[in-house]
């Protein structure tokens, strides 16, 4: 689903040049997930954009779906994100106008995706239900995130990359989101790539990779 | 507390565009206000000025009865018997080798009273300061000259004018900064021997005592009177309309950079949230961040001050030429070509700027104080918080229009109008964005569920109102502004059209003091005549101009009495206008202008006592005549009735109506036979012209209000520009984060699009009732209370729709630029989405 091959980045600054990512590689096969674990600082959330076209690589090749993303440009990333893609963020992003059904629904309606089934389903799972009339102020962290995770699903798409989604969450809260995260991820076959330094969260993956001085090194490959 | 303020101000190192949009707004409200408060503190000190022109704020004139002058001996006389405060004048017209009027005034300058007047304590100057005046007295002497009539002449520094009597006046001096007005000024001895006269105009006299103005009076010869000098009264009255007019405007642009400072504030404090909320959480006291934002407005202010005095006035000496003309023809009142700022006015400028964002800061930190530093971290609170305001804000806004209500039967002044005007503005503007607010929740329920894209965009207004409202208030009160005063100068240009058509009846008009009336009525190719007499006498203290009208004129045959409310029916009027042709009886009847009626509060109706050569007489006011552009009052009889009461009328002039159309007629052909009838060029004028000029006129007296307007307009679109800006860059993360869920470019611009003509559409058509409630109140009542003249109110829809396109277009305009400005910045913001976290 998602292969990097010998990816390397560099952040240019006027106190040094800073290589985060040093001829790295990794492949995350259709329908598995996956951790990326490291320290602070050690260029996770930047693997993290640049499988999803927010950042472009020095060099190295990204294939998405058997597509070779590198020289993608900004529609055909769009394009990407629009049908295939799906990013989780720590802070939620719900759009704070539009209800929770709305939000729930939004990237689907976005992609033309609606599907009632999979709607009413993941509603029932999520817990949503009595929620669904509210606006996101409404919500606790939990309930926001959630929707979120909800919104990303009800979208269905190939590849969602996670970038920390419990961080804002307390241990129960955030173990409660994995389960039905990863339960979830079984209903709509979805890959996953989740950056988070918490090796508990990371406990949920199928793999488990570790990101330390640029390069990327498996520390667990669970069959399933 | 230094790195506290330290830390705010390093905002607008990153932020350098935030900081060049609050300096604009703050620069502009202030150049605006201070250009209109410029031109107005300069023609109130040049109507000063122009009083004290050769000791003119001097309370008396003696003057002949017999219009033959003052003789040099009985000035003397009155001198040596201890009446140190007079000197003496001449003022008078005279025509220079090119047929050009010119008029002179002369006096003794060292006859002007200095301070130790007999029993005197008034105090007097030179008016011309130093500058040089040994010069003016000594031989060869000096002619002054204000800047524009010697452009107007074509005179330079040291030329001569040559008159037509082949005398030549002294070289001339170009004076800038005096009020001579449009007149030549010199030393007395020099003009009685270029003239040739051996009289003066009359005397003018300073502050006595009442024992010594009764021994004056009585010790001046029989054909001489001594009369009090209104002069000074009469300027200051009648320009205070057009002054008050021009505050109104001015402050209105006060109050829509008024309205942009409170937004650039608003969105400085909202960009630098998380900064404040940081500085709470470390520790920092409300107090100390209150100081130092007032430490932070402090410079803002004396920024937005110093660029804005510098701009405005700028501004004003563009404006000035405009404003002078005016005055002087609506006024004959003269403004120096040099505006002067004083340190009241840089102080004044200061302190409102200071208040303005001062006020401006008040909400916002009182909102901050009163909320928890938790709450302060979450935005969509704020804006739930914001609705409840919004709620609050109708609620005043109803007070104030409530109040307008119950104000308006009391209307009586011209301060009382625009105290209601500012309420209805302003309570409009206040109750904007609830009907907005209002119109978002009635679309978003009655939209289908299947529209979730238009549903997107009504409910993404709600986020957007909050930043956007202050901004489209600012707009509203422009909007309404100029549809008002548009809607008044558009029904104010087709009534003096209209009066003009009916007042203008006569081919030519001639001014001339005497008329060969036989040879007149022989010319062949003239098939009317009219002549027009009259004299001004003073009535309730007011100048005033009684006018004898030819009964066979063509135009008194036509002419149309005022039909304004109150009036009696047409049948009435036209038999009391039978009345007055007949002007008989023991109570004459007699017609007035609308001033009359209007600013000497005389109804219809009235018993009036004039003063006639055979003392106080009754007349019956039975009509009143539309009388645009003259502000003194004004009376009309038949010519036989004007000279049987006083037989000292004056031939003023006539109307001539030719046989053929005069558009066919040769000018050259034209001048030759009028002159043969005595009439010279310079004396006579063409219908036509007399209406050109007159809306020449009119158009340069309404330019700096229509400059004013527009001037307001782009600045509530560089308001609408910076919310908009700010609201963007707020918001950029949003947005970033739409675009990684695969929001196209078109449906982001729908969704942020949408709300903002949404809210256009609701603010434009806001503006139409109010602007017509502004319009009708000005033409129905502040107009008339100002100056005395009724017109009917009339709609024109063009000059709406172009306001429309114009607002239409600065709309569109400043959501380019902004859509443009979030294009540029998107990506970053798209690569800054998910923070720093690994």
């Amino acid at each position: 689903m998602l292969t990097f091959s010998a990816i390397s980045k560099t952040y240019y600054q006027p106190d040094g040049d800073i290589q985060v990512l040093r001829q790295a590689d990794l492949h995350l096969p259709a329908g598995q997930t996956a951790a990326l674990l490291g320290e602070s600082g050690c260029g996770k959330s930047t693997l993290l954009h640049l499988a999803a076209g927010l950042d472009q690589p020095d060099s190295g090749q990204i294939m998405i779906n058997d597509q070779c993303a590198s020289d993608f440009n900004d529609g055909q990333w769009n394009h990407l994100r629009r049908e295939t893609l799906s990013l989780v963020f720590q802070q939620y992003h719900l759009v704070p106008t539009l209800s929770v059904l709305d939000n729930l629904l939004l990237q689907a309606r976005l992609a033309d995706r609606l599907n009632p089934t999979l709607q009413q389903h993941l509603i029932d799972k999520l817990g949503l239900a009595p929620l669904l009339g509210r606006l996101p102020h409404q919500l606790s962290g939990g309930q926001q995130q959630r929707v979120a995770i909800g919104r990303v699903l009800m979208h269905q798409p190939r590849l969602i990359l996670a970038d920390e989604p419990t961080g804002n969450l307390d241990e129960a809260t955030s173990h409660s989101v994995m389960e039905l995260l990863t339960n979830l991820l079984k209903d709509t076959g979805s890959s996953l790539l989740m950056v988070t330094h918490s090796p508990a969260m990371a406990s949920y993956m199928d793999r488990q990779w570790l990101l330390q001085a640029g390069r990327i090194t498996p520390v667990l490959a669970r069959d399933t | 507390m230094m790195w506290v303020f330290v830390t705010l101000i390093s905002h607008y190192r990153r932020h350098p565009g935030q900081a060049l949009t609050m300096g604009l707004g703050l620069i502009s409200g202030v150049a605006l206000w201070v250009a209109v408060q410029l031109i107005n503190d300069h023609a109130r000190s040049s109507y000063a000025d122009a009083d004290q022109l050769l000791g003119a704020e001097a309370r008396y004139w003696i003057r002949s009865d017999n219009g033959l002058g003052i003789a040099v001996p009985d000035y003397i006389g009155l001198r040596r018997a201890g009446f140190d405060p007079l000197y003496p004048v001449i003022e008078t017209q005279v025509r220079d080798a090119q047929g050009r009027s010119v008029a002179i005034i002369a006096t003794d300058l060292l006859a002007l009273p200095v301070g130790n007047g007999l029993g005197s304590s008034a105090r007097y100057s030179n008016p011309f300061g130093a500058s040089s005046w040994l010069a003016l007295i000594q031989p060869d002497y000096q002619a002054w000259y204000p800047q524009s009539l010697a452009t107007q002449l074509g005179i330079e520094a040291g030329q001569r004018l040559i008159l037509a009597s082949g005398e030549r006046l002294p070289p001339a001096l170009i004076q800038t900064q005096t009020q001579q007005g449009q007149r030549v000024f010199m030393d007395i001895a020099a003009a009685m021997a270029i003239l040739g006269t051996d009289t003066f105009s009359y005397l003018g006299v300073g502050q006595l005592s009442e024992p010594e103005q009764l021994r004056l009076a009585a010790l001046l010869p029989a054909t001489l009177t001594l009369v009090t000098n209104h002069q000074a009264l009469d300027l200051a009255q009648v320009t205070e309309s057009l002054h008050t007019h021009l505050t109104a405007l001015g402050l209105l642009s006060f109050a829509v950079g008024l309205f942009i400072v409170f937004n650039a504030v608003r969105f400085s404090l909202l960009a630098r949230q998380g900064t404040l909320t940081t500085l709470r959480e470390m520790g920092i006291s409300l107090g100390m961040l209150s100081i130092a934002i007032i430490a932070e407005s402090l410079l803002w202010s004396l920024f937005g001050t110093s660029l804005g005095l510098v701009m405005g006035y700028a501004l004003s000496q563009l404006l000035l030429p405009a404003m002078a003309t005016s005055l002087q023809s609506l006024y004959a009142a003269e403004l120096g070509t040099l505006i002067g700022i004083r340190p009241t006015q840089v102080l004044l400028a200061f302190g409102l700027s200071l208040a303005g964002v001062v006020l401006a800061l008040t909400l916002p930190l009182w909102l901050r104080a009163r909320a928890s530093i938790r709450r302060q971290r979450d935005t969509t609170a704020q804006w739930q918080l914001d609705q409840r305001g919004i709620r609050w804000m109708a609620l005043v806004a109803m007070g104030l229009l409530g109040l307008a209500a119950t104000l308006y039967p009391w209307l009586a002044s011209i301060e009382q109008g625009f105290l209601i005007l500012a309420l209805v503005m302003f309570g409009g503007a206040l109750l904007l964005p609830w009907l907005v607010l209002s119109l978002i929740e009635a679309c978003a329920r009655l939209l289908p569920k299947q529209q979730w894209l238009l549903r997107w965009a009504v409910s993404d207004a709600l986020a957007q109102l909050p930043h956007l409202r202050i901004a489209l208030m600012a707009l509203l009160l422009t909007l309404t502004a100029n549809i008002g005063v548009t809607t008044l100068v558009g029904s104010f240009r087709t009534a003096l059209g209209d009066w003009l058509e009916t007042r203008l009846a006569a081919d030519i008009y001639v001014q001339v003091k005497s008329l060969d009336q036989e040879a007149i009525k022989r010319a062949p190719w003239l098939r009317g005549y009219s002549p027009r007499i009259g004299l001004d006498l003073r009535w309730q203290d007011r100048p005033t101009s009684i006018r004898g009208l030819d009964l066979n004129g063509p135009d008194t045959l036509g002419m149309v009495l005022a039909q304004d409310q109150g009036m009696p029916d047409q049948q009435v009027q036209d038999q009391a206008l039978q009345a007055w042709r007949l002007g008989d009886g023991p109570v004459i009847p007699i017609l007035a202008n609308e001033q009359v009626r209007y600013l000497a509060h005389t109804p219809l109706g009235s018993m009036i006592e004039l003063p006639t050569s055979a003392g106080l007489r009754r007349f019956e006011i039975i009509g009143y005549v539309h009388d645009y552009g003259n502000s003194s009052l004004a009376f009309y009889l038949p010519s036989e009735t004007v000279m049987a009461h006083w037989p000292a009328a004056e031939l003023l002039g006539a109307g001539l109506w030719l046989t053929e159309p005069s558009a066919q007629i040769d000018p050259d052909w034209l001048s030759n036979h009028l002159s043969a009838l005595g009439i010279k060029p310079g004396q006579w004028v063409l219908q036509g012209e007399i209406k050109r000029i007159s809306f020449a006129i009119f158009d340069r007296t309404f330019a700096i209000t229509a400059t004013l307007n527009t001037l307001t307009l782009l600045v509530a679109g560089l308001s609408l520009l910076t919310a908009l800006l700010a609201v963007h860059q707020q918001r950029l993360p949003e947005y970033a984060h739409w675009r990684s869920m695969g929001v196209n470019f078109n449906q982001w611009l729908q969704i942020v699009a949408l709300p903002l003509l949404l809210m256009l559409a609701v603010t434009l058509l806001l503006s139409l009732p109010l602007g017509f409630s502004l319009s009708w109140l000005l033409i129905n009542k502040l107009n008339v209370i100002a100056f005395g003249w009724t017109m009917p109110l009339l709609w024109s829809w063009w000059p709406l729709a172009k306001l429309g396109i114009l607002t239409l277009g600065i709309v569109l305009t400043t959501l380019t630029v902004s859509v443009v400005r979030v294009r540029q910045t998107l990506p970053t913001a798209i690569q800054q989405l998910a923070g720093d976290s690994g």
